[in-house]
């Protein structure tokens, strides 16, 4: 008890500091204001916490500060939002994706022979970006004039409703063209990353495994691409609930595969140079928000209409009623609290449990805790830390972008969304302590409740006991709270709240 | 040829400091073979050229007649070297018992060898649960010890397990290591001169990088003259 005291008397005088506040605060309010203030605090601190963890994961596991995080998170809204509303942008994109990712996997294992022929000539490395921008090329080519914006267009009804108003789709032929082109655009890129040393050869997969699956990848992309028709009558047919599903599936998974993409080809040649991986993130950061501008265009969606779980126009009692009624919002204490936020907290704290059983239960979480500490040693084990930090990689990524779709009915969707959930996760990151988990989910909980009360403040003003009129504060100091709320943090615990001071 | 590991002349940078200038070793199969020298002369470098950390730029590193330098780590520990790191770096978040897991290559790698460990370290399966950060120095020492145990390793890199630990600790280690050495091979990297003599049969000494003398222990424990030159007071 004495030890507990010893070790966590910032926190506890801090915890106790907040408590106070809180309840002068709260003690002037009606129950009902507060606690629904509360709720939309933790829904906020929800979102943020799905872009905090992984940030938190990847920093601490890799020491990579990922500053294009929050873009994953955009791009993961509009992989959602297309999903949800206009499938046909994945039936006409999805097999080029395939396609380029089976010329890669065959020319990744095949173009061995090539390095070994190479090796014995001076500059490999000029071969190296020689067969990249080839590759670059052939996939600009590929793509040249590709109507993906009109492919994209959808509208949204006076009423919320979302009509697909895309007309322009490419003639077959020429999509079986692109893709074919793609594929061969993958050759060269697969080759410039075949191991280029004779030992790692030997980690190679077995050739028939490659071929198949550069097999069942090519016949996936020409199987969307035939039926692209019928697949998006299909989709559209969905009941608006499992097409959101749906979306909630295909966004993370884009985020996902996006991740390991990244940490692949980007992040994995710069271990050891921190710096290098910074700025080639924050290159990431531009070079992703221009790309997601240039295929879903700068203005933006307002949110999207919910699922119809969450749109029957009443009031549940409580949530249990809930269940039965697919009400649109919630009694909390007399006040209606819109369902769709209270489905955010719930798969909020799906999440962190899920994550959490994950790093404390299984053997790869096992790995990624002690590969936040020291991976080196982890190296030396016998285990292959690359593969786990591309694993954690595609997992943080995979979370953000599924924040992104799960803000988008709360938030709408627009391209520079992004950049403040970057800056509040890293806020929450820095005050939780890079690195920890629970650092991450604690961090975004009190950023989230200040901000919800701290909007409150500048919104209604607070009324304390010891003053006449009522306190109000100004727009810029909501806006500044959570950077306050870090100063004092790391003024008490300057490695943050669950930080280890190594 | 019965040398469990050969190094010929390797030269390891770190960054653009040239810090191995040519060291080379043999580990007979079956010895403990220490490896001697002052602070900074390399011999840390040394274990981490062999462990793929600190790949060297030219050289060989052969272990049981394959060349292993340029290899990634994790597949160079595959083949059966385990490492025993400076500073008792194991995992303080983790528990004994995670500390042990984490270091199996096989499915059940501990249920089998836990007997063998336990006997050896009596006092890890009464901490089994606790986080490893809660141990003391020694009790690190020898988790880190029995991390290495776990897989079927054949050649052991201890670095420095005397480093820190009271004389009553030292002993223990050196108890530990004697048994160990029944069934491993060893390469020992070690300051504590007394321990050293007591343990190994082979010794090698670097100095600035290079490799200068190595012979049979009892040969340097009378040398005093070899000893002042290279190890300073002992």
């Amino acid at each position: 008890m004495k030890k507990l005291w010893q070790n966590n008397r910032s926190l506890i005088i801090a915890l106790i500091i907040f408590l106070g506040a809180f309840a002068a605060i709260t003690q002037s309010m009606e129950a009902k204001v507060w606690a629904s203030i509360l709720l939309s605090g933790i829904t906020l601190a929800s979102l943020y916490f799905l872009v905090a963890s992984g940030l938190s994961l990847i920093f601490g596991l890799m020491d990579v500060l990922n500053f294009a995080h929050g873009s994953i998170f955009v791009l993961g809204a509009y992989v959602g939002l297309s999903t949800y509303a206009n499938p046909r942008l994945l039936f006409n994109t999805l097999p080029f994706f395939l396609s380029l990712g089976a010329g890669i996997t065959l020319a990744r294992s095949f173009g061995v022979p090539f390095w070994r022929w190479k090796r014995t000539q001076n500059k490999p490395q000029w071969f190296f970006w020689g067969l990249i921008a080839v590759s670059l090329v052939l996939i600009t080519f590929s793509l040249r004039d590709f109507p993906i914006r009109a492919i994209n267009a959808f509208g949204v009804t006076a009423v919320g409703g979302i009509v697909s108003t895309a007309e322009a789709q490419e003639p077959m032929g020429t999509m079986l063209f692109r893709t074919a082109l793609l594929f061969i655009s993958g050759l060269p890129f697969g080759t410039a990353l075949a191991p280029r040393e004779v030992h790692q050869e030997g980690s190679r997969k077995s050739p028939v495994r490659v071929l198949l699956i550069t097999l069942i990848l090519l016949i996936l992309g020409l199987a969307i691409l035939l039926l692209r028709d019928p697949g998006e009558e299909f989709m559209l047919g969905l009941s608006v609930d499992l097409r959101f599903v749906l979306a909630l599936v295909l966004g993370s998974l884009a985020g996902a595969l996006l991740g390991a993409a990244v940490e692949i080809v980007l992040i994995r040649p710069f271990y050891g140079n921190p710096v290098t991986q910074l700025v080639l993130t924050l290159g990431l950061l531009i070079a992703l928000t221009d790309v997601i501008e240039g295929v879903w265009g700068e203005e933006g969606h307002p949110p999207m209409t919910p699922p119809s779980l969450f749109t029957e126009p009443c009031r549940s009692e409580s949530l249990f009623s809930w269940f039965g009624e697919k009400c649109r919002s919630i009694d909390v204490l007399g006040r209606a609290f819109p369902s769709y936020r209270v489905f955010i907290i719930f798969l909020g704290i799906l999440v962190f449990s899920a994550v959490g059983v994950l790093l404390r239960r299984s053997r790869i979480g096992m790995i990624i805790r002690a590969g936040v500490q020291d991976s080196e040693m982890v190296q030396v084990l016998g285990i292959n830390v690359r593969r786990v930090f591309t694993l954690v990689f595609a997992l943080g990524s995979g979370l953000a972008a599924l924040g992104g779709v799960i803000a988008a009915p709360f938030l709408g969707v627009y391209p520079a969304m992004g950049g403040i959930f970057q800056l509040q996760a890293f806020i929450a990151v820095v005050i939780g302590g890079m690195g920890s988990y629970p650092g991450a989910a604690v961090g975004t909980l009190i950023l989230g409740i200040a901000r919800a009360f701290g909007d409150h403040f500048v919104a209604s003003g607070i009324e304390l006991p010891f003053l006449e009129t009522t306190l109000r504060g100004s727009p810029a100091l909501a806006k500044a709270s959570t950077v306050l709320i870090m100063a004092i943090v790391l003024l008490v615990k300057p490695a943050g709240i669950f930080g280890k001071k190594e | 040829m019965n040398n469990l590991l050969v190094i010929e002349n390797i030269h390891t940078y770190i960054e653009q400091f040239h810090i191995l200038e040519g060291v080379s070793l043999k580990v007979p199969q079956g010895s403990i073979v220490v490896l001697l020298g002052r602070n900074g002369a390399g011999k840390t470098t040394t274990l981490k050229s062999i462990l793929g950390l600190r790949p060297p730029r030219q050289g060989k590193v052969i272990f049981e007649d394959r060349e292993i330098q340029g290899m990634q780590p994790h597949l160079i520990a595959q083949l059966g070297i385990g490492y025993v790191p400076e500073h008792r770096a194991i995992f303080r978040n983790l528990t004994v018992e995670e500390n042990l897991k984490i270091a199996e290559r096989q499915k059940h790698d501990l249920d089998k060898r836990s007997d063998f460990i336990f006997n050896v370290f009596p006092d890890l399966k009464r901490l089994i649960k606790l986080p490893a950060g809660n141990l003391s120095g020694g009790q690190q020492q020898m988790l880190a010890i029995a991390r290495a145990l776990v897989p079927e390793n054949s050649l052991l890199l201890i670095d420095e397990p005397s480093e820190g630990l009271a004389p009553v600790l030292i002993e223990e280690v050196m108890d530990a290591v004697r048994q160990l050495s029944a069934r491993t091979t060893i390469l020992l990297v070690e300051q504590n001169f007394s321990m050293a003599s007591q343990l190994a049969e082979r010794y090698f000494i670097i100095e600035s990088g290079r490799s200068v003398k190595n012979g049979l222990m009892p040969d340097l424990i009378d040398d005093q003259e070899t000893i002042n030159a290279y190890l300073g007071a002992a």
